[in-house]
């Protein structure tokens, strides 16, 4: 339990961090632009796929396809000169274009249709030439009047469709708090250090432990204020479901920040300088970005990362923050994630108070 | 009694251009400091006085001798040490956002301890500035506020690294008066300087340092007729600039 000096200590620390609103607000900036764009860009449908077309023929049948080709929802058909189009294809503001022959006549014998592609995006060609295989054969049905053998009838489950949004949030606020928590203790130890502020401190009878405490606990304070807000924007503003039990998610939320600002407080101690600490800050950082599962799933990553990538601080946070968010994981169903989480946990403050020195850290 | 003493005290420091090897900042040093006197310590550039002071007020290890402040060993009971001492460093930013009554406020909770904030404004003549923030306070007001903080603990001993260093004369007197005012409440006060007739106004006794050593030690009355560069024909001739000159000599120093 935190003394009644920590607590005292943390109330000062906390009304010092809230005066600087300004760093505040912009930390919050980055995040919620990122979520914006996501979520407006992985709304859940499908873009139409951006086809020109070049009609050489005059045929009745030729303008019944190009129509037919209209018609379909799935394609954002531009008709045109090959010229053009080809221009625009190689700018890559068509994906494809589809050239109907002189002889488009559709009447039994085949008639060969000439697609330009970029070869550039081939990726994305794999995924479209079947959609447009589906469409021609449609079309030919249509044309020959010819029944469907088979129909698919869907029926909508109404299972809770999961957008990329919806897998990306906790991540998201696990990385947001991370990035928080480092630069919070991290930077400022490092500030208070070249004021000769801790200098100041250290004669004063303030043992580190409590120094910490008062510092983990006003900045922890700040973060969950920065996170409450970013997590009301994705829920009232961007649709953002939270399955799981709140203050289940919040608990994680809380001990996930308590490792990063002991983790940061480490940084502090080793770096001296501003320099010094973006450096070695990003060493911590940046790795984690790309291995704890933050943007796409760690069972997605090669074989052989896959056991350090899941031993990180961050994954053990992503992962606990995701499974209650997305699945509505109970407590006790993240258990081994919460295991990890509590080894960090102690690792990072006995880190933490043990890098700390007065003597070290001051001068 | 000698509040502080200091036996053959020493600090090692490896030398800036050739790391392997070490000189020693503090060569050997012995003090003795009475209770209720203000002591000055003065010395050119280098000559140990601030690492002196920081391995009495805990802030640097102790590579030789011995330090008692109050009967206390500072190298074995730091923090007790620091419960009785008042440090005002030579370097005094504070944390920018908050008010002069809301730091010492904090500094006095960094004791455990409960002040009455404005009546030490008072004290150092800062009440009317309660609600600034340090960045907007003029040299001298920096320096008495840095008193003000070094007081919260109301201690036995207080230590001034050059006080009074970059003020002008206005606030250099002005913090001369509360200097000697705090000694009349019979308060212990270390300070070291630059500044000659500080040190013979406000000291009752002085070291002068170089090179690590303490190389003349008494009254500046003393140390006026022992070291002033003419033969005293009358009694006092001279100043201690003088006295210091002719230990120090006139060589440029860093």
């Amino acid at each position: 339990m935190p003394s009644k000096l920590q607590l005292h200590l943390a109330r000062v620390f906390l009304k010092i961090f809230l005066r600087d609103r300004q760093s505040i607000f912009f930390s919050l900036f980055f995040p919620i632009i990122f979520m914006t764009v996501f979520g407006f860009v992985n709304d859940g449908e499908q873009n139409a796929i951006k086809i020109g077309i070049v009609n050489n023929s005059n045929s009745a049948a030729a303008m019944d396809f190009t129509q037919l080709l209209i018609d379909d929802p799935l394609f954002n058909v531009s008709p045109g000169e090959e010229a053009q189009l080809r221009d625009e294809l190689v700018e890559g503001d068509q994906t494809m274009v589809l050239v109907l022959p002189e002889t488009f006549v559709a009447q039994n014998e085949g008639s060969e249709l000439r697609l330009l592609v970029d070869a550039a995006q081939v990726q994305q060609l794999g995924l479209i030439m079947p959609v447009l295989q589906q469409a021609l054969i449609s079309i030919e049905r249509e044309f020959r009047s010819i029944e469907p053998m088979f129909t698919l009838a869907v029926e909508d489950v109404k299972a809770r469709s999961q957008r990329y949004l919806d897998f990306l949030l906790p991540g998201l606020m696990a990385f947001t708090l991370m990035q928080l928590s480092i630069a919070g203790s991290g930077f400022n130890i490092v500030e208070f250090r070249r004021k000769g502020i801790l200098k100041r401190l250290f004669v004063t009878p303030i043992q580190p432990r409590d120094f910490i405490s008062a510092i983990v606990m006003a900045r922890m304070t700040i973060v969950l204020i920065q996170l409450s807000v970013l997590i009301a924007f994705a829920v009232l503003m961007l649709d953002v479901r939270i399955l799981g039990n709140f203050a289940a998610f919040y608990f994680v939320i809380m001990l996930g920040t308590f490792i990063f600002l002991c983790l940061g407080f480490c940084l502090g101690s080793i770096a001296k300088t501003q320099q010094a600490v973006m450096a070695v800050g990003n060493i911590i950082i940046f790795p984690q970005i790309f291995l704890s599962g933050v943007f796409y799933p760690i069972d997605s990553m090669p074989e052989l990362i896959q056991p350090i990538a899941r031993i990180l601080p961050l994954s053990f946070v992503s992962t606990a923050m995701r499974e209650i968010a997305n699945s509505g994981a109970s407590l006790l169903s993240i258990a081994p994630s919460l295991l990890g989480i509590g080894v960090w946990f102690v690792v990072a403050f006995v880190l933490a108070t043990r890098l700390f020195v007065w003597k070290e850290v001051a001068n | 009694m000698a509040i502080i003493e200091v036996k053959n005290l020493a600090k090692q420091y490896p030398l800036p251009d050739n790391k392997s090897e070490s000189f020693f900042a503090v060569d050997g040093i012995s003090l003795a400091i009475e209770e209720g006197e203000i002591f000055g310590i003065l010395g050119p550039n280098g000559a140990g006085k601030t690492t002196t002071l920081e391995m009495l007020e805990g802030l640097t290890d102790i590579d030789g001798g011995t330090a008692f402040i109050d009967g206390i060993d500072v190298s074995k009971e730091p923090y007790k040490v620091k419960e009785i001492i008042g440090v005002q460093l030579q370097a005094n930013e504070y944390f920018d956002n908050l008010s002069l009554l809301e730091l010492l406020t904090l500094f006095a909770a960094l004791y455990s301890r409960e002040v009455d904030a404005e009546d030490l404004l008072d004290k150092v003549n800062l009440l009317e500035k309660a609600r600034a923030k340090p960045g907007n306070l003029s040299g001298g007001q920096k320096q008495r506020f840095s008193i003000a903080c070094a007081l919260v603990n109301d201690p036995k001993v207080l230590f001034l690294d050059e006080p009074t260093t970059g003020l002008d004369p206005q606030a250099k007197r002005n913090l001369w008066d509360l200097v000697l005012e705090l000694n009349k409440s019979g308060m212990t006060i270390v300070l070291t300087t630059h500044n000659m007739e500080e040190a013979e106004i406000l000291c009752q006794r002085i070291a002068i340092m170089d090179h690590g050593k303490v190389v003349a030690e008494d009254t500046p009355q003393n140390l006026i007729l022992q070291h002033a560069a003419e033969p005293p024909t009358a009694p006092l001739h001279g100043n201690i600039e003088d006295v210091f000159l002719a230990l120090t000599g006139h060589g440029l120093r860093d």
